[in-house]
């Protein structure tokens, strides 16, 4: 049973070295978060900034979102997905792959806080978390342990890739995947009349604030102006019209085919708890039916829709 | 300013008076689904800690349509605009939360001064009475007393309302309130001690004890200079979660959505937290990374507006900012970093 806090310091320890050695100017981190359940993205210069890493249950936004367009070197502490993000920033060019430096964190998972929020719905006031398989959280004349299994995030409890294998160095031990996403419940919505997929994502959005953290919590959204924010000529109506909403969904699932890494830092984001990742499983399962890629496993491999091969097997495109 | 009291077994009555000839809305759901709704007298519930977004979108919706416009030269009123502004309804609200109130009275002045008179907003706004719940048990990511405010506050209300064992307390603010709680058949009571024990004891049960005052007499353009802005904003996103669940945020982007026959225009809310929000038609953006447009969200609830409302916060501490934001940008520790501003040599 892996402590945080030995996680903790070998991450500190590694910044340090990276800072140290020139291997990097700035280290992209966690740091503790202010309130329970949660943890901040840091950005570590000198050492003793580095004492304020940590590894936490809860570090769930993907850090890869703040590499596109940095110029200077940067180590980034990275789960499985981030490092594969990581690595599509690389592959699409967003940064300089001599300016990354991966920390590697083998990843059991996060956790989701609206389940944890559901088996402990009184005001939680403090969460402990000593390892990597439970919490304890307490409030006004309670305390509950949670085993972490019961409330992972879903794209967690079907990771395959929870060992960042391309990261510079690892922190700790790999962690070997369970039972990946089967995407039964998205086989069977595309055997449904499109009315009936139409219905299920409508009601799926019906929520939405377009707020926008979707997509600037994803690594991938690193558009200098997104396709909804154009105004010469504006593509995308601004209120609360729902086709409106539905094209900004859907055109952002279609942008992210082939490149989403399955990191959950969109639902992560979402203050009004949509499963985002709906749209993105859709093209996942697509993707990888069709061209049987993955994405962030390979320095070298290019998104399939980001490519053009004169051998294509589809005749449009000849 | 009277307390009443409202025994519990008359509270079913006192619910169905309120609704009488309006509408009642009350908080309902729970969690991120607990929202105003209206609420039939006998489904209102004191259980809940407060609404998942703020309450502003009663009056100020997040798309309001404001009028129609048609190009049909040939018609007499072809090009007569036409109001589609929504002027509201009777309505009584029970269980609003003081801050959240607090949050209303500071937006009434942006939308009604001696300069303008928001229509919309002012529809809205003079045909609701507002009761509100006291606050006993606050939640952890409280703070309203720091920013100035108090779990039984009274700013933008009509009554409050605050739970005395199982019955029902009540202190009449204004005219309008007094009227309403009246005709509901409260008893009158001397309440006025027993407020003041809760009131002091909520404030204690509050986490947050911060003084912030500082920032009151800090100097604008040495706060608005001050270098930890770039790592306060460095973590930012720059989604829209903080402006558009806060309950005092009111920017709003008009737009025009039409054809060749005609159209609508609208108001959306707005962010500050985005690039579009500033950038001009030169493409000149006056706030072009996301240090400016941070540092602008938080001096506008902490300088600007207080220079403008007489000292009163643009923050009300309802905590959704703090609880929401997807990186942990807390407003509470960007506010104690701005009270550690060195000032400028004079």
């Amino acid at each position: 049973m892996p402590q945080l806090s030995e996680i903790t310091n070998k991450i500190r320890e590694s910044a340090r070295k990276a800072l140290e050695s020139g291997k990097a100017e700035v280290v992209i981190g966690y740091r503790q978060g202010t309130i329970p359940l949660t943890t901040a993205p840091f950005f570590a210069r000198t050492a003793e900034e580095c004492d304020q890493l940590v590894w936490s249950n809860f570090a769930r936004i993907n850090l890869a979102n703040y590499l596109s367009g940095r110029t200077g070197k940067v180590a980034l502490v990275a789960k499985g997905c981030d490092a594969r993000s990581a690595v599509g920033q690389v592959t699409e060019n967003q940064i300089l792959k001599d300016n990354l430096y991966i920390i590697g964190v083998p990843c059991s998972g996060m956790i989701d806080n609206n389940l944890v929020t559901a088996k402990e719905p009184r005001p939680i006031s403090e969460a402990v978390e000593t390892t990597d398989e439970s919490i304890t959280v307490k409030g006004g004349g309670f305390s509950t342990e949670i085993q972490k299994a019961d409330v992972l995030r879903r794209n967690c409890a079907t990771c395959v890739n929870r060992t960042p294998k391309l990261a510079d160095e690892l922190v700790g031990p790999e962690i070997n995947g369970g039972a990946a996403d089967d995407f039964a419940d998205i086989k069977a919505l595309l055997g449904k009349s499109l009315e009936e997929r139409m219905a299920y994502f409508k009601d799926l959005i019906k929520d939405c604030l377009r707020c926008y953290a979707c997509r600037n919590a994803c690594p991938l959204c690193y558009c200098p102006i997104c396709f909804v924010d154009e105004t010469r000529p504006q593509w995308l109506g601004k209120s609360t019209d729902s086709m409106d909403t539905m094209t900004f969904h859907l055109l952002r699932g279609l942008h992210c085919a082939g490149r989403c890494t399955s990191c959950g830092a969109c639902e992560t984001a979402c203050p009004v708890n949509i499963k985002v990742r709906e749209f993105n499983r859709v093209m996942e399962l697509t993707v990888q039916s069709n061209w049987r890629y993955e994405p962030g496993l390979s320095w070298d491999q290019k998104p399939p829709l980001t490519m053009f091969q004169t051998d294509d097997a589809a005749d449009f495109i000849k | 300013m009277t307390e009443y009291i409202v025994k519990q077994n008359a509270l079913a009555d006192f619910f169905k008076s309120l609704a009488s000839g309006r509408r009642l809305l009350t908080p309902r759901g729970t969690g991120d689904k607990c929202k105003l709704g209206e609420t039939p007298p006998d489904q209102v519930t004191l259980e809940y800690t407060n609404t998942h977004l703020s309450p502003k979108s009663l009056l100020f919706p997040q798309t309001e349509r404001l009028m129609a416009f048609h190009n049909e030269r040939d018609k007499p009123n072809g090009y007569v605009y036409q109001s589609l502004g929504d002027n509201g309804e009777p309505t009584v609200v029970f269980g609003i939360r003081p801050c959240d109130a607090r949050g209303i009275s500071i937006s009434n002045k942006v939308f009604q001064n001696d300069r303008f008179t928001d229509p919309y907003w002012k529809g809205k706004i003079d045909q609701t009475v507002f009761v509100g719940l006291a606050c006993d048990a606050p939640s952890p990511q409280c703070f309203c007393a720091a920013m100035g405010g108090s779990p039984f506050g009274e700013s933008g209300l009509d009554a409050l309302a605050f739970r005395q064992g199982g019955d029902l307390g009540l202190k009449t603010l204004t005219d309008k309130g007094a009227e309403l709680i009246k005709a509901a058949g409260a008893q009158e009571a001397n309440l006025a001690d027993e407020i003041k024990k809760l009131e002091a004891t909520a404030i204690e049960a509050q986490g947050v004890k911060a003084d912030y005052k500082p920032i009151d007499d800090l100097d604008l353009m040495d706060l608005f200079k001050d270098p930890h802005w770039v790592a306060t904003a460095e973590n930012c996103l720059n989604c829209g979660v903080c402006t558009f669940f806060c309950p005092t945020c009111h920017c709003f982007d008009i737009q025009d959505e039409a054809s060749e026959r005609g159209g609508v225009r609208m108001r959306n809310w707005d962010t500050c937290m985005s690039w579009l929000f500033t950038v001009h038609g030169t493409g000149h953006n006056p706030r072009p990374t996301k240090t400016e447009r941070v540092r602008q969200r938080f001096m506008h609830k902490l300088k600007y507006i207080p220079l403008k409302q007489d000292g009163v916060r643009g923050c009300t501490g309802c905590g959704r900012c703090v609880a929401m934001c997807p990186v942990n940008i807390d407003i509470r520790s960007v506010a104690l970093k701005m009270t550690q501003t060195a000032p400028s040599p004079a």
